[in-house]
């Protein structure tokens, strides 16, 4: 063979492998040799359970803390070199022994820079109770030394007995303290419940309230539910909050199970600066009828509007956002994220670095009659997606969960964490939590945190839009109840592809603050504190908007009836 | 005229339900007998819809009791008629009125009704129990009126005793306080290929089928206990074979729905979470008869107590071939089989399949009503007039006109193959097992020779 034929033989060749390396996220199944030894135990055939992303101690290393249902929970320190090492005994959560949890949410809710936990639970372990109740679970953290307090009493949580779902931090008041909202699944009790007669046990799988908790000052939480506008009951997954029409507020979006038999899914759009939510489901076209379990937030095409994919039992649905007044329709079938099976947990990221964001979804059957089914990898090509689950090699048959996306090993590529059920019978594999490291070759990356100094410190409620290549990609600060019971690391990731600069990175802080960086160092973590100056800058400029409008408002008056008088 | 006496029973149902507002009804409205029973009759379906956690199984079973409660709390007042004690399973017998002494039949009906409806559903909430205990008291005031004292207490006394009775012998069916135990999460199912398996669209939150042991619970009659499981058409997955034929055919109907048989599907879904579930129809229909024929009270008692037992006996039967064949719902098989996409017009419900539960017992009331009522009786049934409409499947709730009982039967049957949720084979073994033990229940000698 002369070395010219050779050549254009070898041409195609590697461009196949150069393509194959470009568009390809692939994950490696770490499980075992990074330590994580978990498997959820359900109470009842379908709750539970969820994971939350968090650096307990701030080294720089992204911890996690899994429910663990019926089993116990863990807390797996992030040590390095892909080591996780479970401290739950030694942490100070033990007390969550005593409880039935589903899902976790993290944030710093007393403001001391060290990352707290909320602990979803719909039952008490010693499974006494004739109807399972139990309080939610919130613990500080130490300041960093590994342990954390149990502060529910404390913070007047304790009498909230409930059978709870998925929880999310939002800051809905811009007051830089994270409020709650909690999912509730079977009717609520206020306080211990006293003799039982059989009309408390009929009543008891009715649909329950949601609880939307305000932070007072990092010091305890108020119920504050109905104060809001937030009057639904349902089946309730938990919500996210999330500004699905760019106006630099928190709106909610409330997922429930049954939607085509008890109420649909709920979308609040937060009326800031004043107290209140209102429904907008309808003309949004976001009252979903279907048995809603998780979400996934992120901008599919990179328009500037955030789309959301639902997990549901059979068909999932996406929905994309047409900016506002249109209502959102759901192209998961001509998108290609369309596929029968059970899904729980989804997770946008961007897995193969190519710019824009690729979808995971955990799938799993509902105990105890379990068929496994694989995990779905939505490779988006041009906001259209092709199954790839088998070839990224996270498609695992166990029953899947809550999953979260993270970067565990700070190579610049986001790892997946997705939490399994513990099968009630016979089933033909293995079905326990997994870590994927992904192993994707190419493309450049940016990651994003921030430090609020007014608004909450993990950026949670802000949102990060990154310019880079003639393209904006937006991200939200995870505050949880996203994928399924779960939360995300807050850390921001964009994949650059081949672009190796970023002209701009803009943070929208929540309250309405925009700062901007210029030209960052690329493959990098980015952190970006907030400007305090600013905040008396921004008071400043409501203020003078508020007289000039007052102005305009009685110069208006006026006029009005000035011609009215002389007609 | 038959209408304007309708209007009468429709408004005084509406006061006597209203009194707990604190209305206490005109006193110069007569009422009769006959309204004071069918009034009884909108309670029973009133609580069995505004009562959490209930289910077609345990409200066919108050709707028996209660039924039968009625009967036997006036039956000693007609001479023609003879009581159920000695006649049901297990039955032996039943507290009798003090012989030579007066009563009043309507009171002790009234009193034994709300006895009976505060026992069997003492699961219910403290507002429905007010509302019974208020149209209890509306009914005897106005019957009580011009009443020796004495007489009056001696008819409550007795309508209470015989309803203390009438559950006492309930408790040990098997069914008793059957709500705690609607979802059995230890029982272990058969796992053959064609058995059932937990709906993904559900009308449940539960992946445990509903009631798995309501078969083995005590028949009204004995004859009914006998009854051999109906015929199943073997499992197979070849098509063209007659099972893989089933499910084609529910498959393919639901590809050509038309809105009229949308609207059938909707109607009698009955679900139990909103409305007084498929047995609460029945009785309802029952209502409608004796509202516009306005019988005597012994008959108008006699038509409940058929029709509530032989729908409880329905469902027990129903229920125990459902458990013994334990087959699986178009859903399963046709997503299997057919295509994988396809799903059902109405969500499924969380218990096998074979035979249908709605054919069984709309066809065992139709048998007791034609029987009573004659086989051309023409009614509209206005059970979810006004319901709001359902935006989901761009359906509305349309009342519905029938010349016979079992037209409306055949219905009934018919809605859940256009559901996509039975197949015909379900809803024909269904009608024909219903007429089978509706028949066991017209045999019992209701009346001396």
């Amino acid at each position: 063979m002369s070395p010219a034929k050779a050549q254009i033989l070898l041409i195609p060749l590697v461009l196949l492998i150069h393509l194959g390396a470009r568009a390809q996220a692939t994950f490696t199944d770490v499980t075992r040799e990074s330590g994580i030894n978990h498997v959820f135990e359900v109470y009842e055939g379908t709750f539970g359970g969820g994971a939350t992303v968090f650096d307990i101690n701030n080294d720089g290393l992204e911890d996690i803390f899994i429910t663990g249902g019926m089993a116990q929970d863990a807390l797996y320190l992030n040590q390095g070199n892909g080591i996780f090492r479970d401290i739950y005994e030694e942490s100070g959560l033990t007390p969550s022994k005593g409880f039935v949890t589903q899902g976790a949410v993290s944030a710093d809710v007393n403001r001391d820079g060290y990352r707290d936990l909320f602990i979803t639970t719909i039952n008490t372990s010693a499974g006494d109770q004739e109807i399972p109740r139990a309080e939610n679970l919130l613990f500080l953290n130490n300041q960093g030394d590994l342990s954390f307090t149990d502060v529910t009493a404390e913070y007047g949580l304790k009498d909230l007995n409930s059978f709870s779902t998925g929880a999310s931090f939002g800051d809905v008041n811009a007051d830089g303290y994270p409020d709650l909202f909690v999912g509730n699944y079977f009717k609520n009790f206020e306080g211990q419940l006293g003799i039982i007669k059989d009309a408390t046990i009929v009543s008891a799988h009715q649909t329950a309230e949601a609880y939307l908790l305000i932070n007072k000052d990092g010091r305890s939480f108020k119920n504050a539910t109905t104060d809001y506008g937030i009057n639904h009951k349902g089946f309730g997954f938990g919500g996210v909050f999330t500004d699905f029409d760019n106006d630099g507020d928190q709106d909610l979006m409330v997922n429930q199970d049954f939607g085509y038999k008890a109420v649909p899914n709920i979308l609040y759009e937060n009326c800031y600066p004043g107290k209140s939510f209102m429904d907008v489901s309808g003309e949004t076209a976001m009252d979903l009828k279907i048995n809603a379990m998780g979400a996934a937030v992120g901008d599919i095409d990179n328009n500037g509007l955030l789309d959301y994919y639902f997990t549901n039992i059979k068909f999932n649905m996406l929905m994309v956002n047409h900016g506002r007044g249109k209502p959102f329709t759901d192209e998961a079938k001509e998108r290609g994220t369309h596929s029968f099976t059970i899904s729980w947990g989804a997770n946008f990221g961007d897995f193969d670095l190519d710019g824009d964001l690729d979808l995971f979804v955990a799938n799993g059957d509902l105990n105890p009659n379990c068929v496994p089914m694989g995990n779905f990898y939505f490779e988006n090509n041009n906001g259209y997606f092709t199954e790839k689950g088998r070839m990224a090699g996270i498609n695992d048959y166990g029953i899947g969960r809550g999953s979260v996306v993270f970067d565990m090993d700070n190579d610049g590529d986001l790892d997946m964490l997705v939490v399994n059920q513990k099968p009630l019978l016979n089933y033909p594999v293995e079905s326990v939590s997994r870590l994927f490291r992904n192993d994707t070759p190419g493309g450049n990356w940016l990651k994003v945190a921030l430090k609020g100094t007014q608004a909450e410190p993990n950026g949670i409620g802000s949102r990060v839009t990154v310019v880079s290549g003639g393209e904006r990609m937006i991200r939200e600060t995870d505050g949880g109840s996203s994928s399924h019971l779960s939360q995300n690391s807050v850390i921001a990731h964009f994949g650059l592809g081949k672009n190796t600069t970023v002209d701009t990175v803009i943070v929208n802080w929540t309250g309405g603050k925009e700062q901007r960086i210029i030209n960052p160092e690329v493959n990098s973590l980015l952190t970006i504190t907030e400007n305090p100056d600013e905040k008396g800058n921004s008071v400043f400029i409501v203020a003078l908007l508020c007289g000039v409008l007052a102005l305009l408002g009685i110069v208006y008056f006026f006029k009005r009836k000035q011609p009215a008088t002389s007609r | 005229m038959k209408v304007l006496i309708q209007n009468r029973a429709f408004f005084w149902s509406l006061v006597l339900l209203g009194c707990n507002l604190g209305c206490t009804g005109p006193r110069d409205k007569q009422m009769s007998e006959a309204e004071a029973a069918i009034a009884w009759s909108h309670m029973a379906n009133h609580i069995t819809r505004n009562t959490p956690a209930n289910s077609p199984t345990f409200a066919s079973r108050a709707f028996g009791y209660i039924g039968l409660c009625m009967y036997e709390s006036v039956v000693n007042g007609y001479p023609d008629y003879r009581s159920m004690a000695g006649q049901l399973n297990g039955l032996a017998e039943l507290p009798l009125p003090r012989s030579g002494q007066a009563y009043s039949w309507v009171l002790a009906m009234n009193a034994a009704q709300a006895s009976i409806m505060k026992s069997i559903y003492q699961q219910t909430s403290d507002e429905n129990i007010l509302q019974i205990d208020s149209l209890e008291r509306s009914i005897h005031e106005h019957f009580s009126d011009t009443l020796n004292l004495e007489v009056a207490n001696r008819s409550v006394a007795y309508g209470r005793e015989l309803a203390a009775a009438v559950y006492e012998w309930s408790k040990t069916d098997g069914g008793h306080r059957g709500y705690l135990k609607n979802f059995d999460k230890k029982k272990v199912h058969p796992d053959r290929p064609g058995c059932w398996k937990p709906p993904l669209y559900a009308q449940s939150f539960s992946h445990h089928p509903l009631h798995p042991d309501w078969g083995g619970n005590r028949t009204f009659v004995k004859n009914n206990r006998e009854l051999p499981p109906p015929a199943m058409i073997p499992y197979d997955t070849v098509p063209g074979s007659p099972y893989y034929q089933q499910f084609l055919q529910v498959y393919e109907k639901e590809k050509t729905l038309t809105q009229k048989e949308k609207e059938a599907a909707l109607w009698w879904g009955d679900d139990p979470d909103v409305t007084f579930t498929p047995p609460g129809h029945s009785y309802y229909l029952a209502t409608l008869a004796v509202e516009s024929k306005q019988p005597a009270l012994i008959e108008i008692a006699e038509t409940y107590a058929k029709t509530g037992m032989a729908v409880a006996d329905a469902f027990i039967k129903c229920w125990e071939w459902k458990y013994h064949y334990f087959t699986e719902r178009p859903n399963t098989y046709i997503t299997q089989f057919i295509d994988p996409e396809w799903e059902s017009f109405w969500p499924d419900p969380p218990f096998p399949s074979f035979p249908s539960g709605h054919a069984i017992q709309a066809a065992a009331a139709a048998t007791i009503l034609e029987d009573t009522f004659g086989d051309r009786f023409t009614f509209t049934d206005r059970a979810h007039e006004g319901r709001e409409r359902d935006e989901l499947r761009d359906t509305d709730f349309a009342i519905r006109s029938f010349n016979s009982f079992w037209e409306a039967a055949l219905e009934t049957a018919d809605s859940r193959f256009y559901g996509g949720i039975h197949t015909q084979h379900d809803n024909q073994t269904g009608l024909t097992e219903g007429v089978k033990i509706a028949r066991n229940i017209l045999e019992l000698q209701w009346k001396n020779p």
